[in-house]
């Protein structure tokens, strides 16, 4: 059993097995009802060729054939019924684990939602992770339901057929039991390697292709077009090749299938013939024999729908390997203002890297102070922010908001520091929910304050639905100084008492640029304001300028001492402004 | 119902010819099968012995594993012709994606093109496979069996053509509810199956705000909202498959009673009774095989017809015009050069003169039209009217292979492929020594990077490896540039603004010696460059409104004096 990757993955499961309990009773309802569907199936052709049979003996009242005509018409109403509830009631029962998943999915990622976008936003496992969901649905729909729907009618068949003969019942529980189990657990084994070939083959393919199409102009500047298609065409002809080894072995074991489904029909043939054949039972042959017919619907997809698991194994190990949600044990600090944060002796090191990203770190920042912080990029300035805000820890000396540790807080730091990014995230709703992310609670007019505050209000007021227009739709598209503004009105509305702004102003053209700092400038004047830029601009509104460098402050002062005193910062100051030659 | 476009592809007509044969032959396999059967069965019946009915046995049995034997000769058959055509397809799909280049790239988008190329041409090899099977098998084998039914006994067989006409019917009826149901849903739908998505992109910011946790409960929420919605959807869109079923089912059922009636008056035998009951699921079955799979082609109808009209789109104009390598004296003239977005932006006509080894600065705010004009420039972009005079030549628009080969550009993020740092190096010039490619790596300052490398120059780098920073991704442009000196226009589209200020003006230290003896163009919106440019061209809401050089154009005291003073943050000199 262990060789099957199934099994395996499904060892240590957190996403299969406790809904399949927790779901138990509609799986069972599905399941029964797709039992049903193929009782009816094969009732219907039983009947059909007992009354055909039993009319050739030509009785002479009609009401001897009146059973087998009623049974015929049931089970020929009955199967189309049967098959439509079972599928309703699976895709419901399905749609319904999805809830859960998603529900699930969410809090797993939801701990380490900070740093989400450069953990999980690499190579878009957001978008793997999503469609996991999807595969998980497939597997139990596809696979795990025709599965348990087959086992159901492979019981029935051998039970009933082992009360009539027990040796027939035995025969058939083993030709059946090839079908059911034999044939596609050998696919599984047969064509899993196959499979696992062909799919990292198609991974390769994709990552390559995307790669390239992204590098395009490159390759067309460089003339060099011919050489990659040419080589591309090399290793689809690969992947060609684990396809065709793949097609064939299921051509070749659905043959197979076919043949033991004939084995059975041969089976009862004779059985049957031997059974009925001498007295008036003549009329059960016919049932007998065509009874097998249908099933056949039941069994040829079987091998395909087990095959299919392996490519599901994927989607479960990366969702099993997801951190499981630990209790909450939220502290609630509350510290009073005025706040002031402390940074002590910080150091900090990425775990499993050796290179030192802060060094001994110590400031202070005052309540209601403007602080710049700069530096070259991998200098620090993202991982203090993190310190700043608790989500990481240093590894030694101290980060505290008012005596207490940042990273104590837990979710409650959200009260007291705010944070603006480079690139916000605007919500695919409307205007008005954008906003209150930052305050639920807020009523429409306070809204309306603050965008008029950070100076979208009149853009806002032109659009048809107003505060309830959706985001991206109706032509509202944000450009980058509006999302920012955005973002400081969400900030505003939750009114915190510090607020990080995480350089929010790259990307943007100089002259957008200052005015979007002039406004948060002037809404945020009486906060703490700690602001990570990459360059000069709007430098002189702020109290205090550091410089990091080697994880330590280089260089410290308010504007005004350091264009006094540092030969540095003037340079860098007039390069700003285009004043170096 | 069958695709037209179907018919363009190579050898179809041969195939079908192929198919229709196979079908006929597998008819005829069918009707050996279910008459050996009905036989067997009414000589059992009529109590002969098993062992003197060997024949009709080994008849059934004889036919039953032909017609999967040529059911497994055609499907192998199918899917290596579909194979062939769905290689085709996607080898003109590359091509086509790698002459038409970045304005396809940015019409489509990247992602969409790519899943277009992979998935979507697998998804169109199923489409042609299933399409021509069991379209073919649906047009062949009920008729041939329906004309046996017929002989055999004629009333069943009336049956039998009646009920065919009504099931298309209550198919088409609700198939179209289905689809009108869907369509209403659709917005509805859409949104929610977003939601999630969405959530999770946004996720860190509902962390900043303290409310990620709560959130939890709103996925839900919109998730049990998206199971309701999608519900009402599939239990209409499922109900054409129950009238298929139910009619399908139902006619057997009603044949059954029917034949036994007409048995007990003995209007008809048990054999031609029995050879249609076991007939009559064939005679069904393909057209019940269309039909389950007809939903899972759209798809591949879809993706076929997305192909097909990327491979119509007409191939951009290449202007023959052979140019030499760029001189000193060279000139590029351009005269009432404009272009129009669909959006209705546009770049108005502007007349401009670059000459020999100028440096061009292009300078505007974000929608001047400084990438525009950049991409005309390097002949991304056809204009919508005007003229280009190259090296003395007429031309419409600068894509011209000659122009192209000479050309050095320089994106804000020059990307950077997942290989070896070596070969990203000597991307423009994979035949260069190692030798050449460390000098190229000592000039533009990436020895720190490549120390640290575990692998040095032949670490692989680029999506889903080690990031580089954006300074570091600059510099690899720039050793591009250091190893192909027969390039000599140099384009830029605002090379450091994204960069910290130090690392900027390091950058910039380094580019400059790269930009002697090449005609250079610079868009930017960083004041410091244009104090190395000869020549200043400003734009303003797609108008070209000063151009000349910096000093002149500072004296003017005209647009540009403004932007600068603006940008200063209303401070002209500090």
């Amino acid at each position: 059993m262990h060789k099957i990757p199934l099994f395996k993955a499904l060892h240590h499961d957190r996403w299969v097995r406790p809904y399949l309990r927790k779901y138990r009773w509609t799986l069972i309802l599905a399941i029964s009802l797709g039992i049903l569907t193929f009782v009816c199936a094969g009732g219907l052709m039983f009947t059909a060729g007992y009354l055909i049979s039993k009319c050739a003996t030509m009785p002479f009242n009609i009401l001897l054939v009146y059973v087998p005509i009623v049974l015929t018409r049931a089970f020929g109403i009955f199967r189309p019924v049967f098959k439509y509830c079972e599928r309703i009631t699976s895709h419901n029962w399905v749609l319904k684990m999805t809830s859960d998943f998603r529900k699930k999915l969410y809090n797993s990622l939801e701990q380490d939602a900070v740093f989400f976008n450069s953990k999980y936003r690499i190579g878009d496992i957001l978008g793997l992770l999503s469609e996991d969901v999807a595969h998980i649905q497939n597997l139990y729909l596809r696979t795990i339901f025709p599965m348990l729907v087959a086992a159901g009618l492979y019981v029935i068949i051998v039970i009933g057929l082992g009360v009539l003969t027990p040796l027939m019942g035995l025969l058939l529980a083993i030709l059946f039991g090839l079908i059911i189990i034999g044939i596609p657990v050998w696919s599984v084994l047969v064509n899993g390697q196959r499979q696992d070939d062909e799919k990292q083959a198609t991974n390769r393919l994709y990552a390559d292709l995307t790669d390239n199409v992204l590098g395009i102009t490159d390759w067309i500047f460089a003339g060099r077009s011919a050489e990659y298609l040419g080589r591309r065409k090399n290793d689809e002809q690969q992947l060609r090749k684990s396809q065709h080894a793949l097609h064939s072995f299921n051509y070749f074991r659905d043959f197979l299938l076919q043949m033991m489904i004939l084995l059975v029909v041969i089976a009862l043939v004779i059985w049957s013939s031997w059974r009925f054949g001498h007295h008036w039972g003549a009329n059960w042959i016919a049932a007998f024999v065509l009874a097998v017919f249908p099933l056949d619907e039941a069994l040829a997809g079987l091998p395909n729908a087990a095959q299919q698991t392996n490519t599901y194994v994927d989607s479960l190990e990366r969702l099993n390997s997801l951190p499981a949600v630990p209790k909450d044990n939220e502290q609630l600090d509350v510290v009073h203002a005025p706040f002031q944060l402390q940074l002590t002796n910080v150091k900090f090191a990425y775990p499993h890297t050796k290179n030192v990203i802060l060094n001994g770190l110590s400031l202070t920042i005052h309540s209601g102070e403007k602080l710049a912080i700069l530096g070259r990029s991998g200098a620090g300035k993202s991982t203090l922010v993190s310190l700043l805000r608790g989500d990481r820890q240093p590894n030694s000396g101290s980060v505290l908001l008012n005596d207490v540790p940042t990273s104590e807080f837990g979710d409650q730091i959200s009260n007291y520091i705010g944070i603006v990014h480079q690139q916000p995230y605007l919500f695919n709703t409307s205007v008005l929910n954008n906003v209150r992310i930052g305050n639920e609670q807020a009523t429409e007019g306070q809204v309306w304050s603050v965008l008029q505050r950070v100076g979208l209000a009149e853009k806002i007021h032109q659009l048809p639905d107003g505060l309830n227009t959706k985001v991206g739709e109706a032509g509202l598209g944000f450009s980058g100084g509006e999302q920012h503004r955005l973002s400081l009105a969400r900030i505003l509305l939750k009114n915190v008492p510090i607020v990080i702004l995480d350089e929010p102003t790259v990307g943007l053209d100089p002259i957008t640029e200052q005015q979007v700092i002039d406004t948060f400038m002037k809404e945020l004047k009486d906060k703490t304001l700690i602001w990570v830029t990459h360059h000069l601009q709007g430098i002189d509104q702020m109290d205090q300028v550091i410089f990091l460098e080697n994880g330590q402050v280089d260089l410290a002062g308010s504007p005004a001492q350091l264009a006094k005193n540092s030969k540095r910062y003037r340079m860098l100051r007039a390069a700003d402004e285009g004043l170096i030659e | 119902m069958i695709d037209r476009l179907l018919f363009t592809l190579p050898e179809s007509k041969k195939i079908m010819v192929k198919l229709v044969g196979l079908y006929v032959l597998q008819a005829f396999l069918i009707l050996g099968q279910a008459l050996g059967l009905a036989m067997l069965l009414t000589n059992l019946w009529q109590g002969h012995p098993l062992a003197s009915q060997w024949q009709w046995l080994l008849l059934f049995a004889g036919c039953f594993t032909a017609r999967h034997l040529t059911n497994w000769l055609e499907q192998a058959r199918l899917d290596s012709y579909a194979r062939h055509c769905a290689d085709q397809l996607r080898q003109q799909l590359l091509k086509r994606l790698f002459t038409l280049g970045p304005v396809l790239i940015n019409r489509e988008g990247t992602g969409n093109m790519v899943t277009l190329a992979l998935d979507g041409i697998s998804e169109v090899e199923t489409y042609i496979n299933l399409l021509f099977s069991k379209f073919v098998s649906m047009m062949v084998i009920p008729i041939l069996l329906l004309i046996v039914c017929l002989y055999l006994d004629w009333v069943s067989g009336l049956v039998m053509l009646a009920i065919y006409p009504l099931i298309i019917l209550f198919m088409i009826i609700l198939g179209y509810a289905a689809k009108a149901k869907a369509d209403r849903q659709y917005a509805n739908f859409q949104m929610l199956s977003n939601h999630f998505i969405d959530s999770l992109r946004g996720i860190d910011t509902l962390k900043y705000f303290g409310i990620s946790k709560q959130y939890s409960k709103s996925i839900f929420r919109s998730s049990e909202q998206f199971r309701r919605s999608t519900m009402s959807v599939i239990r209409v869109a499922m109900l054409s498959t129950f009238a298929l079923d139910f009619f399908t089912t139902l006619a057997i059922a009603i044949l059954a009673v029917f034949l036994g009636l007409r048995l007990i008056d003995g209007h008809l035998l048990l054999f031609p009774a029995l050879a249609i009951l076991i007939l009559a699921p064939e005679y069904f079955m393909p057209i019940r095989n269309f039909a389950n799979d007809y939903h899972a082609t759209l798809n591949g109808k879809n993706s076929f017809h997305a192909v097909y009209r990327i491979l119509k789109m007409a191939e951009p104009q290449r202007p023959q015009v052979q140019l030499h390598s760029w001189l000193p004296n060279d000139q590029l003239k351009l005269t009432g050069v404009s272009y129009q977005y669909p959006s209705g932006s546009q770049l108005k006509p502007l007349n401009l003169t670059l000459t020999g080894y100028q440096k061009v600065g292009i300078i505007g705010m974000s929608g001047a039209g400084k990438t525009t004009l950049i991409n005309l420039l390097a002949g991304f972009l056809a204009p919508t009217a005007g003229q280009f005079n190259v090296q003395g030549t007429m031309t419409n628009s600068m894509n011209i292979s000659d122009w192209q080969q000479q050309i050095l550009y320089i994106p804000q993020h020059p990307y950077i492929f997942e290989d070896t740092l070596r070969n990203n190096i000597a991307f423009y010039t994979p035949d260069v020594s190692d030798r050449q490619v460390e000098k190229a790596v000592h000039v533009v300052g990436l020895d720190n990077l490549v120390a640290t490398l575990p692998a040095g120059l032949s670490t692989v780098i680029g999506q889903g490896h080690r990031p580089l920073s954006g300074g570091q991704a600059q510099r690899i442009a720039l050793a591009r540039a250091f190893l192909d000196q027969k390039r000599k226009i140099m384009i830029l589209d605002e090379p450091t603004a994204h960069l910290d200020i130090e690392t900027e003006l390091e950058l910039k230290e380094r580019m400059l010696p790269l930009m002697k003896d090449r005609l250079v163009l610079l868009a930017t919106h960083r004041l410091h460059w244009l104090n190395q440019m000869d020549h200043v061209i400003v734009l303003n809401h797609g108008r070209l409104v000063e151009q000349g050089d910096y000093q002149t154009l500072l004296e003017q005291n005209g647009y540009l004096t403004k932007l600068i003073r603006q940008m200063r943050g209303g401070r002209l000199d500090a």
